[in-house]
């Protein structure tokens, strides 16, 4: 079913557009959703602060709300940047869960989220 | 014209999964290009299969152990790639244009990028691929006054120039290069794909081959 909700974030998913090249033979729906992530990532780049900041985290919260609604795999590498930010605001429970989700949805992941870890944790990685 | 599987067949020899891409090398006069590079290929090189190292946290973790920039580290062995990262292969990425062109009454923005995969395991390239994008942000009027359009189309070049926004021009520059890449292990065409066909490239001057530019 296609409500108005759904319908504008089809659209701004379409209109955000570079992403999805080769489409063959009919519309298939894309693999992930990313949601406003490249476009608030490129706003935190430009301006960093505070607020470009909470914006971020807000787009990657949405990428992992929806792609759970839409039964979609959460995009490669968002829990764990998620994890990452959300250390840094001493949430360390909470990143952690993030961390462990990054490794269960991409075991291919484990070896870069344990070394992340051991940086955020002032080991040495070897 | 050639085959996915005629131009890079280590790809499908190898598999590559995962994919730590690395700081773009800049050899344009634009400073910001680098830093607005990662917003760009990280979806684009996602939706092709592969699992993509977060752009951001690995350059953090790379900084941590002293890596700021991928020219001091170039020419070196990728191996410890696959040991402290886990990543299979490596992407690099020349921006080779970034920058708008402007003439008053015409103005383009160009975007371009020369990008390399090599895999850890073996070293070897597995695949590599160059791509432009340009856009005419030429601003137009028609009054029908030829001389009011000529203002007013100058004026609104120049806002648009000033305004250009790369980040959309990029991500379609990513996007073009990576539909000769055969797809990683998430993508439904996976292991079906040889026969693709694309332009063939001669690959000028690639990542490390131009030494002394």
């Amino acid at each position: 079913m296609i409500t108005r909700r759904n319908s504008t974030l089809i659209a701004s998913v379409v209109i955000a557009g570079g992403f999805l090249g080769g489409c063959v033979a009919g519309p298939k729906p894309p693999i992930y959703y990313y949601g406003s992530y490249p476009r608030t990532l490129y706003k935190l780049k430009k301006d960093p602060s505070p607020a470009s900041s909470a914006k971020h985290q807000a787009s990657l919260e949405e990428v992992i709300k929806v792609s759970k609604d839409k039964n979609l795999r959460v995009p490669p590498g968002i829990h764990c940047e998620y994890g990452y930010l959300l250390w840094q605001k001493g949430q360390r429970s909470d990143a952690e869960t993030q961390f462990n989700l990054e490794m269960q949805t991409y075991p291919e992941s484990v070896v870069f989220v344990t070394l992340v870890l051991k940086t955020l944790k002032h080991e040495p990685s070897t | 014209m050639t085959t996915k599987l005629a131009k890079f067949p280590l790809m499908y020899e190898e598999r590559p999964v995962s994919i730590l891409v690395l700081p773009p090398i800049n050899t344009t006069t634009a400073a910001d290009a680098k830093d607005y590079y990662a917003t760009t290929i990280a979806g684009p090189l996602a939706f092709r299969g592969f699992y993509v190292l977060p752009i951001e946290v690995t350059s953090d973790v790379l900084k941590s152990q002293g890596i700021y920039d991928t020219e001091t580290i170039i020419h070196q062995p990728v191996a410890k790639f696959k040991q402290f990262f886990g990543a299979d292969a490596v992407l690099y990425t020349e921006i080779t244009k970034w920058s708008t062109a402007y003439a008053v009454i015409a103005a383009n923005l160009t975007v371009g990028f020369h990008a390399t995969l090599k895999s850890t395991a073996t070293e070897r390239v597995l695949w590599e691929y160059s791509g432009t994008v340009v856009v005419d942000l030429t601003g137009r009027s028609n009054s029908g006054n030829p001389l009011a359009d000529l203002i007013a189309g100058a004026v609104a070049t120049s806002i648009a120039t000033a305004a250009a926004d790369y980040v959309p021009y990029a991500t379609q520059t990513n996007v073009q290069i990576l539909q000769t890449i055969p797809v990683g292990k998430y993508h439904e065409d996976y292991l079906k794909d040889q026969s693709v066909t694309f332009v063939d490239q001669t690959p000028a001057a690639g990542i490390g081959k131009g030494a002394g530019k």
